[in-house]
């Protein structure tokens, strides 16, 4: 993937909120082609840094670009080359399936026989031709998963952003997820967030792991372990170790 | 305008496959039949004075059916979206904040005018049961539905901004009643002041006084404006609303 154009670049970004700060000051850049994952403790700022990228939240400082598009000031071109998936999958409950799916193709400006064979291709990559019909409510959780995943695949996005994809999936499920995100080839790039160190270590070419809205460490799982760790646990665990929580400036403390 | 017709149909569609339309229609129908069999039990007595239009249009039972059927259709537009996450995948796509708030509005000024389409056979039903009526003068029955239709914009507006304030839909519902209930009260305000001045900007802006021009047939270009200007600028105030969720 070296020499691959750059098709997510975050430059410094900073999140503050009102009572914390979230990310202060992450950089890194992700090629076509690649798949990588955001690994981290609870409130490290993933998923803070997944919705930056997708336009759903701005960053008090620093900039990302998406496939060269500022995530701020050109945001509907952004939204046109991504998927975002949030970790909670919200969909429709009321809307069956298939109409769902239309419903999020004709939002992208799919129409007519384009968006019968995307929504045809997304279905069975999704594994979802067993319960088109149904309501979303009365989905599953594994089924809802794959209906927001089908969603990311309708309009073959540059770019996929995943929070939690593989949560409350059963094994065969999460089987299926790694082999779609696998067999995405070598056109677009996923930044996937994740608990799950193994399913991180076995999808992803790079780990972004963040510890207290810091960016410890970027690379291949298998080059983060130092001398006499073993094992890319081992490693996750030294480069998450608790950090003292970040004040904004001017906080009292206590407050 | 590419995802505004899928986004509208998709609002419209909501409304008829959860409760809240099912609601907000029997309701609507119960407070506006209610008002039908009051005018119907005033004819029997011939105790009915002016004018039928006068007496369907502008009375307290039609502003309470405006009161209650505007938030329940309002309610759910934005507080159901962000408190189920699907706001933030809705404008992850590539769609404008223009066309998701015209969308939804439009979704709900269809449904409310839809829930009136029954009143247009009152007359009818009147006189099947024997009510012995005047000719229908079809100008005043064209103003005060023009009228409805116009109020009804701006009382939708302002529900759709209050869904879009808060992620409740029940505390949407009740700033929606409580806002659209001030713009209504403040409609009694020119009847009790006493500083000429304020009494004529009162009588200007006055919505129960709008009503009965439009109830007698006339239609002021005033009002008209009054209207459609608030409608415009309150939809307005929600884009900007959405717009600046995303930066801040």
């Amino acid at each position: 993937m070296a020499g691959a154009e750059t098709l997510i670049e975050a430059d410094n970004l900073v999140r503050r909120f009102p009572r914390c700060e979230a990310l202060g000051g992450v950089s890194f850049r992700i090629r076509r082609g690649e798949i990588a994952a955001l690994l981290g403790p609870n409130g490290s700022g993933k998923t803070t840094t997944l919705r930056i990228l997708a336009t759903a939240l701005a960053p008090t400082d620093g900039c990302a670009r998406i496939a060269g598009y500022d995530v701020t000031f050109q945001s509907l071109a952004v939204r046109r080359r991504i998927a975002y998936l949030p970790e909670n999958v919200p969909l429709y409950p009321e809307m069956r399936v298939e109409e769902y799916l239309a419903f999020r193709g004709r939002l992208r400006g799919l129409r007519g026989a384009r968006l019968a064979e995307r929504l045809r291709d997304a279905v069975e990559r999704g594994g979802l031709g067993d319960v088109l019909r149904r309501s979303i409510g009365t989905l599953s959780r594994g089924y809802r998963q794959r209906v927001g995943l089908a969603d990311c695949l309708l309009h073959e996005p540059d770019v996929l952003l995943l929070d939690e994809p593989l949560a409350g999936l059963d094994p065969a499920q999460v089987d299926a997820v790694r082999a779609l995100l696998q067999g995405l080839g070598p056109d677009r790039c996923v930044l996937f967030s994740t608990h799950v160190l193994d399913e991180a270590e076995r999808l992803c070419h790079r780990a972004l792991i963040l510890n207290a809205g810091r960016l410890a460490a970027a690379d291949a799982p298998d080059r983060l372990a130092t001398a006499g760790e073993t094992t890319f646990a081992e490693a996750y665990r030294r480069l998450t170790t608790p950090l003292p929580l970040v004040r904004n400036p001017g906080q009292r403390r206590g407050a | 305008m590419n995802a505004f017709f899928p986004l509208w149909r998709r609002e419209l569609a909501a409304y008829f496959r959860t409760s809240i339309g099912y609601v907000a229609g029997t309701c609507f129908l119960a407070i506006a039949g209610f008002g039908l069999w009051r005018q119907a039990a005033q004819l029997a007595r011939s105790a009915a004075e002016g004018d039928l239009v006068q007496n369907l249009f502008g009375t307290p039972v039609y502003w309470l059916a405006l009161l209650v059927a505007t938030p329940l259709l309002t309610m759910r537009l934005f507080a159901e979206e962000q408190r189920a996450g699907t706001l933030e995948t809705l404008l992850a796509a590539p769609v404008t904040e223009t066309q998701v708030v015209l969308a939804k509005f439009a979704a709900a000024y269809a449904t409310f005018l839809l829930l009136w389409l029954p009143t247009l056979a009152y007359a009818a039903v009147l006189r099947q049961c024997g009510a012995n009526l005047p000719p229908l003068d079809w100008g005043p029955v064209a103003a005060a539905y023009l009228g409805t239709a116009l109020i009804g914009a701006f009382l939708l507006a302002l529900g759709l901004l209050c869904s879009l304030l808060t992620r409740h839909q029940a505390v949407a519902a009740m700033a929606g009643f409580a806002t659209a209930g001030l713009a209504l009260a403040g409609g009694r305000l020119p009847f009790y002041a006493h500083a000429a001045p304020f009494r004529e900007f009162a009588a200007a802006v006055s919505t129960t006084r709008h009503m009965a021009d439009f109830a007698a047939g006339i239609v002021d270009t005033r009002a008209v404006v009054w209207y459609v200007g608030g409608t415009a600028l309150l939809l307005f105030a929600a884009i900007r609303i959405l717009e600046a969720r995303r930066l801040r």
